[in-house]
């Protein structure tokens, strides 16, 4: 499954992923915004960044096979767009629309394979994003999966129930809907007290809250002139 | 429809970004008070739930099925800022974990999805008193705002499709958006038969977190749509203005203006200088809304909780 693979992609013990999270999300941004800002026929530099986004998914000891597939999640997306700019007349940017994502979405893809959950919520924590949100997110991740069981499991007893795999009619789909929500909501209040009572105050406690050092701001550094170098490259030649 | 990075022009993407960051600041504080910390989990295990509930198909005739976006539901049952904040958090976690809309792109998604498309799914809803009508319209609504954000988001950077791929694409988003509005208002039916208690009271227009809410959704409406027109139709004023400042013409290289002079430009100007005033011009940006949310943090009592 996708989403463990990442999950366990993310645990590694590499130089990148002992880095601070702050640090590998302004590094991930600082990329971002450089692939954004590119001239139109920069084709170049887009090798370039390509090429060291493999480097980093190699020095993070994450498999690049297995990253390049993943990330060509975005491309049905991209691909239909761009039929569409090019049924439109403008071939040029949709080879660009194609090429830009793909880049973006795997530099994320990197992020994220790199940093678990919870440092990525120190991460952005220190970047002073509202902590409201992202401790919103971080349950919402922690129950992801054992809500999606939940549905997958309700999905298999209708289907045991109705004795074929014919799909449900749509009062049925939606009274399963509202079962979810029922169960969710009562899921989220068991939850709840069971952390009040463990002495929960508004804050998952993280594990290891890491201070940025030197080595940090060094990475962040190296990181920022190479994505800033492949520039100075194109407007050289 | 997520957008991913890479479609958006650097206009578009970064007067999104700038309105929603504060935007979900001031709904994040907001949603704090009227739920208080020990609210979280319930916030939380709510996305969790949309996720899941995406996985039952509604059959919708000839072989399709349709599944719940859910903004609007979140809006019924949570209440407008809560919802808000749930549909950010799903968002950004689709743009991290599952690679499903970008990041740089995600202020434009927040905004198409968790502030106008919530609050459109939440002003017929309240407007009709919770009745039926306005639980489908509520659903419906959520979907079309959102869709047409993003089509004119996308427009707006340039990406063009032909007339008869646009019209399709309409049709399939209003199609899809009817669809949502029967899903809503079919689990909102469940819901009340099941426990009624889950859907809220609506609580009239009067109601102060709404009023709040809509103010801000409408500002910050005008706002994208003046910041992307001046950033877009006249980079000359842009120009002028970062003359003044002495940027000079390094913000615009910067900004790589698809523009025939570019390699002149580029090649005149020290790269040095250039960098500069990009890493300023991302600093003062940060700058800007770490005292934004300072100063709404400032202009409210702060819950007890905060000083911790």
């Amino acid at each position: 499954m996708r989403h463990a693979r990442i999950e366990r992609w993310s645990r590694g013990n590499s130089p990148i992923h002992k880095r601070h999270a702050a640090a590998r999300i302004l590094a991930t941004a600082g990329l971002l915004l450089s692939i954004a800002t590119l001239p139109p026929a920069a084709y170049r530099a887009y090798v370039l960044y390509f090429a060291l986004l493999l480097f980093t998914a190699a020095a993070a000891r994450l498999p690049p096979l297995a990253m390049v597939w993943t990330a060509a999640a975005v491309l049905p997306f991209a691909l239909c767009f761009a039929l569409a700019t090019a049924l439109a007349g403008d071939s040029g940017l949709a080879v660009r629309l194609v090429i830009r994502s793909y880049l973006s979405s795997f530099a994320a893809l990197l992020l994220i394979a790199t940093t678990p959950m919870p440092d990525l919520v120190a991460g952005l924590e220190w970047l002073r994003a509202p902590r409201f949100l992202t401790q919103v997110m971080q349950f919402l991740y922690r129950y992801l999966i054992v809500l999606m069981e939940e549905a997958n499991a309700m999905r298999q007893a209708g289907a045991a129930r109705a004795g074929s795999l014919r799909a449900l009619q749509f009062r049925q789909a939606a009274g399963a809907a509202g079962v979810l929500f029922a169960r969710s909501y009562a899921r989220a209040e068991a939850i709840h007290r069971a952390m009040l009572a463990r002495g929960f105050e508004g804050r998952l406690p993280g594990f290891r809250r890491k201070r940025f050092t030197f080595a940090d701001a060094g990475f962040l550094a190296i990181a920022a002139s190479l994505v800033a170098g492949v520039r100075v490259l194109l407007w050289r030649s | 429809m997520h957008i991913p990075d890479g479609f958006l022009s650097t206009p578009v993407w970064a007067t999104m970004d700038a309105i929603a960051a504060p935007s979900i600041a001031y709904i994040a504080r907001r949603a704090q008070r009227e739920f208080d910390d020990h609210r979280i989990p319930l916030m939380g295990v709510m996305g969790a739930f949309i996720f899941a509930a995406q996985m039952i198909n509604f059959p919708v005739g000839s072989g399709t099925s349709g599944h719940l976006v859910g903004g609007a539901l979140l809006s019924f049952t949570l209440g407008p800022a809560a919802a808000s904040i749930v549909m950010t958090a799903i968002l950004a976690t689709q743009a991290l974990v599952f690679q499903d809309g970008g990041l740089l792109a995600l202020g434009a998604n927040v905004f198409n999805m968790a502030i106008a498309g919530v609050l459109a799914g939440y002003l017929p809803w309240v407007l009709l008193r919770g009745r039926k009508a306005g639980v489908f319209l509520g659903g419906t609504l959520s979907l079309l705002v959102s869709a047409s954000l993003a089509l004119g988001e996308l427009w707006r950077s340039g990406v063009r499709m032909p007339a008869s791929v646009l019209a399709i694409s309409i049709a399939l988003f209003t199609v899809s958006a009817i669809i949502e509005g029967a899903i809503t208002l079919a689990v909102v039916q469940a819901l009340e038969r099941i426990q009624p208690g889950f859907i809220r009271q609506p609580r009239g227009l009067g109601g102060k977190g709404f009023r709040g809410t809509s103010v801000l959704a409408g500002a910050s409406l005008a706002l994208a749509a003046a910041g992307m027109w001046i950033a877009s139709t006249r980079p000359d004023g842009i120009e002028k203005l970062s003359q003044q400042i002495g940027l000079a013409s390094h913000a615009r290289t910067f900004l790589a203006s698809p523009l025939a002079e570019y390699k002149l430009q580029l090649v005149s100007s020290p790269f040095l200088a250039k960098s500069l005033a990009g890493l300023i011009g991302l600093f003062v940006v940060y700058i800007v809304c770490l005292c934004v949310s300072r100063v709404l943090l400032a202009s409210r009592p702060a819950p007890e909780q905060e000083a911790a």
